[in-house]
């Protein structure tokens, strides 16, 4: 074989070779962060569960566990970001990425039901928003609405956002819709119990929240 | 379908052929060349400096060879005025009476006619070319008669570098020329040179006369007469340590002519008298590989840009449209602590990033193998961020030229 040959073959080799570490890279890249998404999930479940059951034991004095649910509300949101990031990343449709949104969905319902209790129980007045989404490709401002509510979360952190794939099969999110009377005319919002749909600019969702209801800095709910 | 997959390809044969050229610049023959010494024997030597209106350098490019390490009773100088209408004659004369210049006047006829007159005009053993705005270093003269003590070997090329680069442009151009280093260097390793540069070639006269002189070879005679040698089965060199400095253009519009007229040349050359030297197994690496890679690199180098700046257009209008209305600071600064979880590892971007990591060692490689002065730093930077942008307009404007049937003056 001549030197030429040769090289050009040790080139071929080179070049699949490369192809292939980058090809592996980024799959052990993902498989890494499935894994810190797992392990998020399972820290959130185990916190949620111990916020739930600490909220049964102070019945009494349930106000107690507040500072445990902002924690908490922080870390989920946390949690959603990454998830987001890695469903552009594998597809929506990916299997892992779908199981771990119904089981963000589900603790974020979990998390939403004790804010409210927590609500009634210690006189405060927390601001909620429940946004639904679809990522079917048949909701243009999504991605917008989306970003806008990112920026809120991170100005007012005592504002607790929680995302919904409006089509996600999960029978406690449907549920969830039903009960809210929430109709497939997304992006779709409810602030404070309060229904809206389409795309609102941040002076339009601001306007919403009640006055003086958030703050710059954080604080207990 | 994802874009980016229309990408794969281009970038693929970019990782292929930066592989083979660090393959081959590791290989015996290129490693031999990189050992060989200086010349002892001493040929006569003739260099001539085609001049068409280049009074500003004239004179630097002349004495640069009046210095060379050389005896000067085997080194000429021929000054050629192919008919210049600015004051070259009167730069010129200030040589008259030099033992070892000799001036030549003719009416404009292009720097190939001035070329042939400058070797009809001397007896020399080995002719070389250097450009009127070029300049050599003292030893390059001896790195390069070395190639020629391989009985083979017909034609040499130096190691050009950029002459002061001053703006980032000339710096970009600057990195290029010093990947040219080791392209050339390892390409001349497996003789598949296919252009001997009009700064400091050389050739066997007897060769050259034998062939017939230099040509018009649609405004690339260096190209053309590379090519010419190639077909007739000869080996072209290359002394990687024969620095030559040129004046790159300082301005896009410069650069763009330039260019154009080197890539148009190269169309017109390969697809027309030596067509048959494409897919050639005669003509080894050269036929097989690097002139159906170079073809090819035209075709993709436009590819890749398009699909390049269609992504990148989808990225920007995509991210600026969800930012609409949202305050600056936190849609375009950024804000929280660096995460690996959000690091945007994809097939794309890290196979661009191979690709430039290649280039960039090939063009590390270039500066320490040709021992070339001064920092490259500045010109990696501006190569990185500029290069990939900028060399779509002269390919363009190429392609359509050949196809458009257009021809363009040499200077416009």
């Amino acid at each position: 074989m001549s030197l030429v040959a040769r090289n050009a073959l040790i080139a071929f080799f080179i070049t699949l070779v490369l192809a292939g570490t980058v090809a592996y890279a980024i799959n052990y890249l993902n498989r890494a962060r499935v894994a810190e998404l797992l392990e998020i999930e399972n820290q959130l479940s185990i916190d949620m569960l111990s916020l739930e059951t600490q909220f049964s034991l102070l019945e009494a004095e349930p106000c107690e566990s507040v500072a445990s649910s902002t924690t908490l509300t922080s870390v989920l949101a946390d949690f959603g970001s990454r998830l987001s990031y890695a469903e552009n990343e594998l597809g929506s449709d990916n299997e892992q990425v779908v199981r771990l949104k119904k089981q963000y969905s589900l603790l974020e319902i979990r998390d939403y039901l004790i804010t409210k209790k927590l609500a009634a129980a210690c006189n405060v007045k927390p601001v909620t928003v429940l946004y639904f989404y679809s990522n079917a490709g048949d909701c243009e401002d999504c991605d917008r609405a989306g970003y806008a509510l990112s920026y809120l979360r991170d100005t007012y952190p005592t504002l607790r956002v929680y995302s919904f794939d409006y089509n996600l099969d999960l029978g406690a999110l449907q549920t969830l819709i039903s009960v809210s009377k929430v109709e497939n005319d997304l992006p779709a919002f409810v602030i404070n119990g309060k229904r809206m749909y389409g795309y609102l600019s941040l002076e339009e969702l601001e306007k919403q929240f009640p006055k003086g209801a958030l703050s710059t800095t954080t604080s207990v709910i | 379908m994802n874009a980016e997959i229309l990408a794969y390809p281009f970038l693929f044969i970019a990782i292929y052929i930066e592989s083979f050229i660090l393959v081959t610049f590791l290989s015996k023959p290129a490693r031999a060349a990189r050992a060989r010494l200086a010349t002892t024997v001493t040929p006569s030597v003739a260099v001539i400096v085609p001049s068409f209106n280049e009074a500003s350098t004239v004179e630097a490019t002349c004495r640069s060879l009046l210095a060379l390490d050389y005896p000067a009773d085997k080194l000429k100088v021929v000054l050629v005025d192919d008919g210049s209408t600015d004051a070259t004659p009167e730069v010129m004369t200030r040589f008259e009476g030099h033992p070892q210049v000799l001036i030549i006047r003719k009416e404009n006829g292009g720097k190939h006619t001035a070329l042939n007159a400058g070797i009809a005009a001397t007896t020399a053993e080995l002719v070389g070319c250097l450009d009127a705005d070029s300049f050599v270093e003292p030893d390059s003269l001896k790195e390069i008669v070395g190639c020629f003590e391989d009985p083979e070997v017909v034609a040499a090329t130096a190691a050009m570098s950029v002459h002061t680069p001053k703006n980032i442009l000339q710096h970009m151009q600057n990195a290029e020329y010093s990947f040219g280093i080791t392209l050339r260097h390892t390409f001349a390793s497996v003789n598949g040179l296919y252009v001997t540069p009009g700064p400091f070639s050389f050739y066997r006269r007897s060769i050259v006369e034998k062939l017939g002189g230099f040509r018009y070879g649609h405004q690339t005679e260096d190209m053309e007469m590379a090519l010419r040698i190639q077909q007739a089965g000869y080996k072209i060199e290359n002394a990687p340590r024969a620095r030559v400095y040129t004046k790159a253009p300082p301005t896009l519009r410069g650069l763009i002519k330039q260019r154009t007229r080197w890539v148009s040349g190269f169309i017109r050359n390969i697809l027309g008298e030596y067509r048959g030297l494409i897919i050639n197994k005669r003509h080894g690496v050269l036929g097989m590989l690097v002139l159906p890679t170079a073809l090819l690199g035209i075709i993709s180098g436009m590819m890749l840009f398009g699909v390049m700046l269609y992504l990148f257009m989808k990225n920007v209008i995509e991210a600026l449209s969800v930012r609409v209305g949202i305050p600056f600071s936190y849609a375009f600064l950024p804000h929280g602590n660096f995460d690996w979880y959000y690091f945007p590892a994809t097939f794309y971007i890290l196979l661009i990033a191979a690709v430039l990591t290649a280039s960039i060692t090939l063009i590390v490689i270039g500066r320490r193998i040709s021992k070339t002065p001064g920092t490259i730093a500045f010109g990696i930077v501006s190569y990185t961020f500029l290069y990939g942008m900028v060399v779509p307009l002269w390919l363009i404007r190429a392609t359509s030229d050949v196809a458009l049937g257009k021809r363009r003056n040499w200077r416009t």
